[in-house]
């Protein structure tokens, strides 16, 4: 089956089975690969992408799900300000060690300031509570998310 | 020869329906974890799946004149929590749930449709005696979400039919609630008690209990609720409350905890719950 979505920020056209993960298709159809596959099984956030501006588990998302809506990965959103100033924060705190779960801590972190531009810790802790690092004991990253949020990510 | 049918409109999915048994995909965080096979390949189904999960039409949350909210089934948890009219004791309970990333693909209908007895949402469903609005071809029916879920895994859905709407009917009560977990996040329930209850004149005229994630599905009963009805809070004995619910919770042992634990935490729980009401009364 067809299915067409923007995907940072162009058309894209698809034809695959509509249960194929947009995990999948993203790194087989279209070789983005830098959405990580952690679990398969929606807990550890490491392949969060950003659906509508939300951020969601794409190894869990029936690419059906996701005709006609604006996807956007780690990819896209290096090439915002916003990136660039969380990249910087995460990179400063230490917020980084294998990077495994990075795309994710940084789609996630962008959401949370997008809504809440001046978090607290705990605010920041919930916010990140679907992402899991096996490295760095969330603190460091916890960190990053506060440091950026001083910076402000400028829309 | 599995089809997989992605519908333009409700109408369209409920014809499909009326000549097929299938999977019903709402955001796919239960269906496509339990028919998952590995990376890259496909998910396995062994009958036909219906995706409505992004249905335009069964996307809304109202209230009608008399106060309920009326939520169209493929809402998702993360516009729950964003609504002003979303009564707060859902809201407290969804904020448990799963994790942000979760709860913006994931639905309250999916946790209703897949009858886990660890459905969190299912216990402030039942305790607010929610309803679900069922549609097919042949026209539409409302069940109480207490009678649409039979056992685990088990609906009263017929083959053509569709929850097409979630009822949240005009409640005055105050609650009490605790989910117990492995973690504050991304835990699947252990054991979960909610008192809801309403006081008036320092008379008890509400007075209901449920619990999840220890029985074969929600527990609440009726029979014991109304024995506390009407009478003065002061003469409300918790500890006969609590043998009244000692045998019906009838925990088992899995991966996430055992029946012993889940057992005395619930009776804890009520117990903690009850004192406070108790303790409580200030008008």
């Amino acid at each position: 089956m067809k299915i067409n979505f923007k995907l940072n920020g162009s058309n894209v056209t698809v034809d695959v089975v509509p249960s194929k993960r947009l995990l999948d298709v993203l790194r087989e159809d279209l070789h983005l690969t830098g959405t990580k596959e952690g679990c398969g099984e929606g807990e550890c956030g490491a392949c969060t992408v950003l659906v509508d501006n939300r951020p969601i588990n794409s190894c869990i998302a029936p690419i059906a799900n996701i005709a006609n809506k604006e996807v956007i990965t780690i990819e896209g959103f290096r090439e915002t300000k916003a990136y660039r100033v969380i990249a910087d924060a995460f990179a400063d705190m230490g917020g980084s060690q294998c990077g495994f779960c990075t795309p994710g801590m940084i789609l996630a972190t962008y959401a949370v300031l997008r809504d809440n531009p001046h978090p607290t810790e705990e605010e920041a802790r919930i916010a990140l509570s679907g992402n899991l690092c096996r490295c760095t004991g969330y603190q460091a990253i916890v960190n990053a998310v506060l440091k950026a949020s001083e910076k402000g990510i400028k829309l | 020869m599995i089809n997989h049918y992605v519908p333009t409109s409700l109408n369209d999915a409920l014809k499909y329906l009326s000549t097929h048994d299938c999977y019903i995909m709402s955001g796919g965080t239960d269906l496509m974890v339990q028919k998952h096979v590995s990376s890259l390949v496909l998910p396995r189904f062994d009958k036909d799946v219906l995706y409505v999960g992004e249905l335009k039409e069964l996307q809304y949350i109202k209230e009608d004149k008399d106060g309920n909210i009326l939520i169209g089934a493929e809402t998702k948890y993360a516009d729950l929590l964003l609504s002003p009219i979303v009564p707060e004791i859902y809201k407290t309970v969804i904020k448990e749930i799963a994790s942000p990333n979760i709860r913006n693909m994931a639905t309250m209908v999916g946790n209703i449709g897949n009858a886990s007895p660890a459905g969190d949402s299912l216990v402030p469903l039942i305790l607010n005696d929610a309803e679900v609005v069922l549609k097919s071809v042949n026209g539409e029916r409302v069940l109480k979400v207490s009678e649409y879920i039979l056992g685990v895994k088990k609906t009263a859905r017929k083959n053509d039919e569709i929850i097409v709407e979630i009822r949240l009917l005009k409640q005055n009560l105050r609650y009490l609630y605790r989910k117990v977990g492995a973690r504050k996040a991304e835990s699947i329930t252990k054991v979960s008690c909610l008192v809801g209850y309403q006081i008036k004149e320092k008379k008890l005229i509400d007075f209901r209990v449920a619990f999840g994630s220890v029985g074969v599905t929600i527990i609440r009963n009726l029979e014991i609720e109304n024995k506390y009805k009407n009478i003065e809070v002061k003469d409300l004995d918790v500890d006969r409350v609590i043998s009244d619910y000692y045998q019906l919770v009838t925990p088992i042992d899995d991966q996430r905890s055992n029946k012993e634990y889940r057992h005395k935490v619930a009776m804890n729980l009520l117990r903690k719950f009850l004192l406070e009401l108790k303790g409580g009364i200030d008008e």
